[in-house]
This record gives C-alpha cells, structure tokens and sequence, in this order.
C-alpha cells in the first residue's frame, strides 16, 4: 500500500500527463481526441518495460491492489453529476429508463464475437456493456483489472474514449438516414454514459433535424446521465449473468468443451 | 483489502488527484480540498456499506447512489456538496486512475499488444449494438406511450 516508490512514478506521470493536455484532432469525419489520462495510461506500462525497469513486481501488484479503490472515487463524482439533474430525467420519458435494455444487444451481438475471433474471458469484460467508467469499476471490483476480464473493459474503455467521439457522430447519421427509427430515439439511445459520444451523435442529429435540436439534446442528456445509474444496474444483475451464460455455451460451440473457469467452478463445488 | 487499507489508498489517490486537478484545472489547490473530501467520504460509506448491507451488490453501486442520493435537489446537503464537488475534475479524476492502471497492466503488455485488434474489432461491434438495440427500445416505448 504504501510503496512511496509506485506513488511517486504516478505523481510524475500525472504532471506530466496533465501539462501536456487534450489534443483534438480533426479528420473531417469527426474528431479524435486524446486526454491526459491517456497518456498517464501508456506511460505507466512503459515504466514496467523491462528496458526501463522503474516499476517492478512490487510496484505492479500494488498498483493493482490499489485500482479498485481509485476507481470509487470517480464513481463518487460520477454519483454527484447525476444526483442533481435526476428530477428533470425522471420527468422527461419513461422510455429513457427502459431503453437502458437495448445495452443488453452489446451481449448478444458481442459476446458471440468476441469467443468467435479467439477472444476468452477478455470477451465478458469487453462484451458485457459498452464500457464507460462505471462498467470499468464493476468488472475492476468484481474480477480485478489486471484480470483477462479487466483488459477487456479496459480495451474497450480506452478504444471508446478515443475513437468514441467519431463513432457515435457517424452511427448517429447513417441510422437516421437508413434507418427507421425517429430522432428522439436516435438521441435517447445515444445517452450510454459518456458526455462526448452523445454530443457527437445529438450533434449529428441536430444537424439533421435542426427544428428537433432543443428536445433531441434534453433526450440526450437524460438519458446519458441515467445509463451511469440504471445502466450500471442492469449490467450488475441482467448484462453479466447474461454474458456469463452467453460465454460457456458460445465457448461450447467453438472449441468443443467447457471453458476452463467453468470447469474449475464445477470441481470446486464437488470438493 | 480491509477498511484501514481502503482508507489510506482513498487518502493516497485523492492526493494525487487534487495535484492532477491543480495542473489540469484553473482550481486553485485549497479550493478542490473539501469537494475531494467529500468523494472520499462517499467512497469510504458506499464500500462500508457495500460490506455490510446483504445482497452482493458490488460497492460500486452504494458509492454511485449514494453520490446521487446527497445531491438530489432538496436533500439538505445536496448544495454544499455540489458547489464542492464542482471544484474537482471528471477527467482529472481519471488521469491517476490509469497511471495505477497502466502500471498494473504492465505486466501483460505483450497480451494486449497480440490480442488489441480483437478488442478493437470487439468495441466497434459493443458501440453498433448498444446505439442499435437502445434505439429500437426508445423507439418502440416512444411509440407505444405516443411521444412520437
């Protein structure tokens, strides 16, 4: 817990990160973005680069031991930004709370995937939801993040946090155009628990429907706010259970056999 | 890891944020103090809580509604905390996070390195389904309550 050593390298790597600041960078289909948190993220693996040597065996397994706590803190804040617009949300739709259920189409189309392309048990933490900050937590605090689980959210955090943006900008657009579905639910849908991926698809649709745009940014917001609640819910008692499910028999098909956890649950409850 | 332990890390990373919120930020340093008190509080109470109560709900559900819970319009605290918490961050929040998380992962760097395209692929499809099926959810409710 207390290894001076660890905490000093990420002192470093947070001045640093945080000096250096955003970049955005303008593609002409959208915008990546890239944050200090980022940064901090790549520097710290490198400082276990076995070159370079500043974190050792020690200083990785208490950084780990260490992750599930630091992320309680996030989700304190996150709780706060919530807490103070859930009136307003409650008042808005009752399709907002219930379209927290479409998440569960990220398990269904995901998880089969993800086993297909030779992922294991990083596919229950990359699959089971679109994983934003709160998703992180829970797959941190239920499995670990240096678990296989944990490099599965946290390959999809990262991916989302990046290229998220520009996803959800053109997703937004090519559904409108083809799809038929009204732009309230293009906007309520769009709120899946990050602040930049909904603006990028209300903005989209803004633009197309520029009568809309007030109703389609209240849509937005509401329900990204209530995806870090209700969505968080969901995946603790419907999305992971369902991911679990979806992994063995997934799994059963490609490879023939039961997965290892699995195995390992069952000899573990005859003994 | 027990509730000692817990605390002394929550002290540690609420430190460290409070620097990260001070280069990141045009917070003053003494300013964001009492909104990280705060988070660390709600913190240490949602994981005590997370402990104590029955039902395996993962702490990270108390600490999130219990956030929402002291800052709901009307609840006597819900202004002091928000003006506090006003004062430190999201993102300055994460930076420390993923420093910790870079170098807990350090270790399987060679695993992320084969295995990051599958997860990229993995991602793409996560966003498509998640904006997919929420959308023919919104639009079937919106629908059959006449909002559309």
């Amino acid at each position: 817990m207390l290894n001076w050593k660890l905490h000093l390298v990420v002192l470093v790597l947070v001045v640093i990160a945080e000096k250096i600041g955003n970049f955005t960078i303008n593609l002409g289909i959208g915008k990546v973005v890239l944050l200090p948190m980022m940064y901090a993220l790549i520097m710290g693996t490198l400082t276990c680069l076995k070159s370079v040597k500043i974190s050792g065996e020690k200083e990785m397994k208490v950084a780990s031991s260490l992750l599930g706590v630091t992320l309680m803190l996030l989700m304190a804040k996150y709780g706060t930004i919530i807490g103070p617009t859930l009136p307003k949300i409650l008042a808005a739709s009752p399709a907002l709370i219930l379209q927290e259920l479409g998440n569960l189409g990220t398990v269904l189309i995901g998880i089969p995937l993800a086993v297909y392309i030779g992922l294991k048990r990083e596919a229950i933490g990359a699959a089971h939801s679109v994983a934003r900050e709160p998703n992180v937590a829970f797959i941190g605090e239920r499995f670990g993040l240096d678990s296989a689980e944990g490099r599965g959210v946290m390959g999809v955090y990262i991916c989302g946090t990046v290229i998220g943006t520009i996803f959800f900008g053109l997703m937004a657009s090519i559904f409108a155009t083809y799809l038929p579905l009204h732009p309230y639910a293009l906007a309520m849908a769009a709120g899946v628990g990050s602040a930049s991926m909904m603006t990028a698809a209300v903005g989209s649709l803004s633009a197309l429907y520029p009568n809309m745009a007030d109703q389609l940014a209240a849509f937005g917001a509401a329900s990204n706010m209530l995806s870090g609640l209700d969505g968080l819910y969901m995946s603790i008692w419907l999305a992971l259970p369902l991911s679990e499910w979806l992994y063995t028999k997934t799994y059963k098909l490609k490879y023939g056999e039961l997965p290892p956890s699995v195995v390992e649950k069952a000899k573990e409850k005859e003994e | 890891m027990n509730m000692k332990d817990t605390i002394i890390a929550l002290s540690i990373v609420g430190f460290m944020s409070l620097i990260s919120n001070v280069v990141g930020t045009k917070h003053a340093f003494v300013d964001a103090i009492p909104g990280m008190i705060v988070l660390v509080a709600i913190a240490i109470a949602g994981i005590g809580l997370g402990k104590v109560l029955p039902g395996k709900i993962p702490a990270v559900a108390y600490v999130v509604t219990l956030g929402c819970i002291l800052t709901f319009p009307g609840v006597p605290t819900a202004e002091f905390i928000n003006e506090a918490v006003k004062k430190v961050g999201f993102l300055q929040l994460c930076t420390p996070i993923l420093a910790y998380a870079g170098i807990a992962i350090g270790k399987d760097l060679d695993i992320f390195v084969t295995e990051g395209w599958r997860i990229v692929v993995v991602a793409c499809v996560v966003f498509a389904g998640t904006y997919l099926g929420s959308a023919v959810i919104a639009q079937a409710i919106l629908k059959a309550i006449g909002q559309i």
